[in-house]
């Protein structure tokens, strides 16, 4: 089996076979086992152990790793998979930038930017309280606000877009 | 073993004796790690221990080690842990003779520390005139001052309005500091570098305050730049020995919160020491101070120092102390509160180096923003020279109730570079799966030039956390991770394949994927 992994920046081509894999045309033994009891696995790469905890991201392949004392995002899909999803992340891209969401519950203290308004990419747009602590969100690119769903003193849950943006030139 | 309740010959008591009378039980007005840290305090000691705990904490680990527990209200602090009244009530009513507060919740309310005192229960910290006189930043700096404690230039008076802060600055010269007068933890504190920045700054500074501690007095001071956070361990008997426990070095610092402390620290020599030492002890006595009580100094490149303010309580960071000097804090807080004299009038020397990593549950790559979540697996460093002092366990849910502090990882070594291996060690064998957390970014600090030689301050983070944040694994970190993604989602498809055949045949269950049902089965979240 084929899978591709994005990690990093970078696509690394893992090939799985019955006794080990095949990275960079360099077959090594390697295996997988769970370490019992626990959430941690033992991964065995030819020979050298790493120890990793993995958690599941929102799609199929994503995962979070801990592994060698970094954490990573990972996305491995077999071949098949990483053809629909590159098809379907280009199609994505031309809606528009990302809208600003509730990164944790809170209350809002202050909205700063009203419909229409022109945002360039790291203004700040609402500044949350969560924790007691201040904490402003940013406009993720340029754009042209198409819609504010919260005030303030409003109280969101983790997740709720706050802020919605039109690409500049759509205005 | 137990310690020796005599009053050691060597020491004369200058006032009259106060009666030892040692402490029998003790409710603990606090909750997490620290709670945690006075229940074991008290067991050694062989006083008894009452926890109290809120909706959230009904199952906390600080809750099951004390000999009582008492559930005092709902999840909101001020519903349970800052139910002062209410929390006498239990302790009466349970037999206590004492009330340990901890840190940070009631520790530092003079009208607390006065209430638990006037219902005839001793009070484990410092009298309530000594919290008062050092509890305000404005108070504290004006008895510094009267003690020949170096301050830095700023305001005794609350600011009126934007236009008299404005005023101020411009005498003292930007930047300026607006911090509140009830602050603490980086709450209510902005740095103001332009005119044009103060009305917002002041404004923020106020409503944060104001929210945090229901009091919006704020002062402004001068600005010193490329300070380190130097703060002494003061540590006072209730016979007039007033000891310094030398200095803790706190500069690696985010938004005011502290993140990783030591001790010694690198910028301070003896005859430092020694200065600093009298300062704090100077401070401490114009305050008729008690108990364990640290003084924060801003210590500039020049080796001036500067007094910030009296922290009233035992710190978060009391572990490195205890470490350097082999002195156990919390246990001579208890000693000390039952009348103990302390058994040295000498400072003693550090010995070796150590370092504590707050464990936090925010994502340092993502801003550090608060995670929440259910600790699914905990694998706790151990080994020469580490210590946890922590307040969860697998199991334990961590919300956005309290601090986002969930432990404190401690390591003691002959020297500061063998402490950061023997960091970096411990950190690599930490496991908490289940939330985000500042494993990672502690790992990053370890490993970077720049802390390794000490070349900090209280600024060096703000500026060095791009660059950590930036840090990239190398290739072989990079292959195996490729190759353990690669692993696990064959796993999973295969896991997902297999079930879905056996689902199809079977009516029961509709609810839920086979993916939800796979990552349940192997304990992952999905």
């Amino acid at each position: 089996m084929r899978y591709l992994v994005d990690l990093d920046g970078q696509r690394v081509e893992v090939v799985l076979d019955a006794d080990g894999v095949s990275v960079h045309g360099e077959h090594v033994a390697a295996h997988l086992a769970d370490v019992e009891g626990t959430t941690v696995r033992l991964v065995t790469i030819g020979g050298v152990q790493h120890r990793v905890v993995a958690r599941r991201g929102a799609a199929r392949g994503q995962y979070a790793l801990w592994i060698d004392g970094w954490r990573l995002d990972v996305e491995a899909l077999d071949e098949r998979a990483r053809a629909i999803r590159d098809l379907a992340a280009a199609s994505a891209k031309a809606s528009g930038p990302a809208p600003v969401v509730a990164p944790m519950p809170g209350l809002i203290v202050r909205v700063e930017v009203a419909v229409g308004d022109r945002v360039v990419a790291g203004q700040g747009v609402v500044v949350m309280e969560a924790m007691k602590m201040e904490n402003e969100l940013r406009a993720p690119a340029a754009g042209v606000v198409r819609a504010v769903h919260v005030e303030a003193g409003a109280a969101v849950e983790k997740g709720t877009a706050l802020v919605e943006f039109d690409d500049e030139d759509a205005a | 073993m137990r310690p020796a309740r005599r009053r050691s010959d060597q020491v004369t008591p200058p006032r009259p004796a106060v009666p030892v009378r040692p402490l029998r039980k003790v409710l603990i007005a606090n909750r997490g790690e620290i709670a945690l840290r006075i229940v074991r305090a008290c067991r050694e000691l062989g006083i008894r221990s009452i926890a109290v705990y809120s909706d959230a904490d009904a199952q906390a680990p600080h809750v099951r080690e004390a000999d009582e527990a008492v559930h005092i209200g709902p999840a909101p602090a001020a519903e349970s842990y800052l139910r002062g009244e209410h929390l006498i009530a239990v302790a009466k009513e349970l037999g206590a003779d004492a009330v340990h507060p901890g840190y940070g919740f009631l520790s530092e309310r003079e009208w607390f520390a006065r209430a638990v005192r006037d219902a005839g229960l001793v009070w484990v910290g410092p009298p309530a005139e000594a919290i008062a006189a050092m509890g305000s930043k404005i108070a504290a700096r004006t008895l510094a001052i009267s003690a020949g404690t170096p301050v830095v230039p700023g305001t005794t008076e609350p600011l009126r309005d934007a236009a008299e802060a404005a005023a101020i600055a411009e005498r003292f010269g930007y930047p300026v500091l607006l911090k509140a007068a009830a602050g603490g933890g980086g709450k209510g504190m902005r740095v103001v570098h332009a005119p044009g920045e103060i009305a917002g700054a002041l404004a923020a500074a106020q409503r944060e305050s104001k929210n945090a501690f229901g009091d919006d007095a704020v002062y402004v001071e001068k600005y010193i730049e490329g300070p380190r956070h130097v703060e002494i361990q003061v540590l006072a008997d209730q016979h007039g020995t007033c000891i310094a426990l030398g200095e803790r070095e706190c500069s690696v610092q985010r938004r005011h919160q502290k993140m990783i402390e030591e001790a010694p620290s690198i910028a301070v020599t003896a005859e430092l020491r020694k200065r600093m030492g009298d300062a704090a002890v100077a401070a401490a006595r114009a305050a008729g101070y008690v108990n364990a009580g640290t003084c924060e100094f801003l210590l500039d490149r020049h080796g001036e120092f500067y007094f910030l303010e009296m922290n009233t309580r035992i710190q978060v960071e009391h572990p490195v102390t205890e470490l350097v000097m082999g002195i156990d804090l919390v246990q001579w807080q208890l000693r000390i509160a039952g009348g103990e004299p302390l058994p040295f009038t000498e400072s003693p020397a550090p010995r070796g180096w150590a370092i504590e990593c707050r464990i936090t549950s925010e994502d340092p790559a993502n801003g550090f923003l608060p995670s929440t979540g259910r600790i699914e697996h905990l694998h706790l460093p151990s080994g020469p020279g580490v210590r946890w002092d922590g307040g969860i366990e697998a199991g334990s849910v961590v919300g956005l109730s309290y601090d986002p502090m969930l432990a404190k990882l401690i390591v003691f070594d002959r020297t500061r570079e063998a402490a950061i291996g023997r960091m970096e060690r411990a950190l690599r064998e930490l496991v908490i799966d289940g939330v985000e957390t500042s494993r990672e970014f502690h790992l990053r600090v370890m490993a970077d030039p720049e802390f390794r030689r000490g070349e900090i301050s209280i600024q060096w983070l703000e500026a060095r956390l791009p660059h950590l944040l930036a840090q990239r694994p190398g290739e072989e970190t990079i292959r195996a991770a490729a190759i353990a993604a690669a692993l696990l989602a064959d796993r999973d498809r295969r896991g997902r394949n297999g079930r879905g055949a056996a689902r199809n045949g079977s009516a029961a269950d509709a609810s839920g994927s086979a993916w939800a049902q796979l990552a349940r089965r192997e304990g992952l979240r999905d």
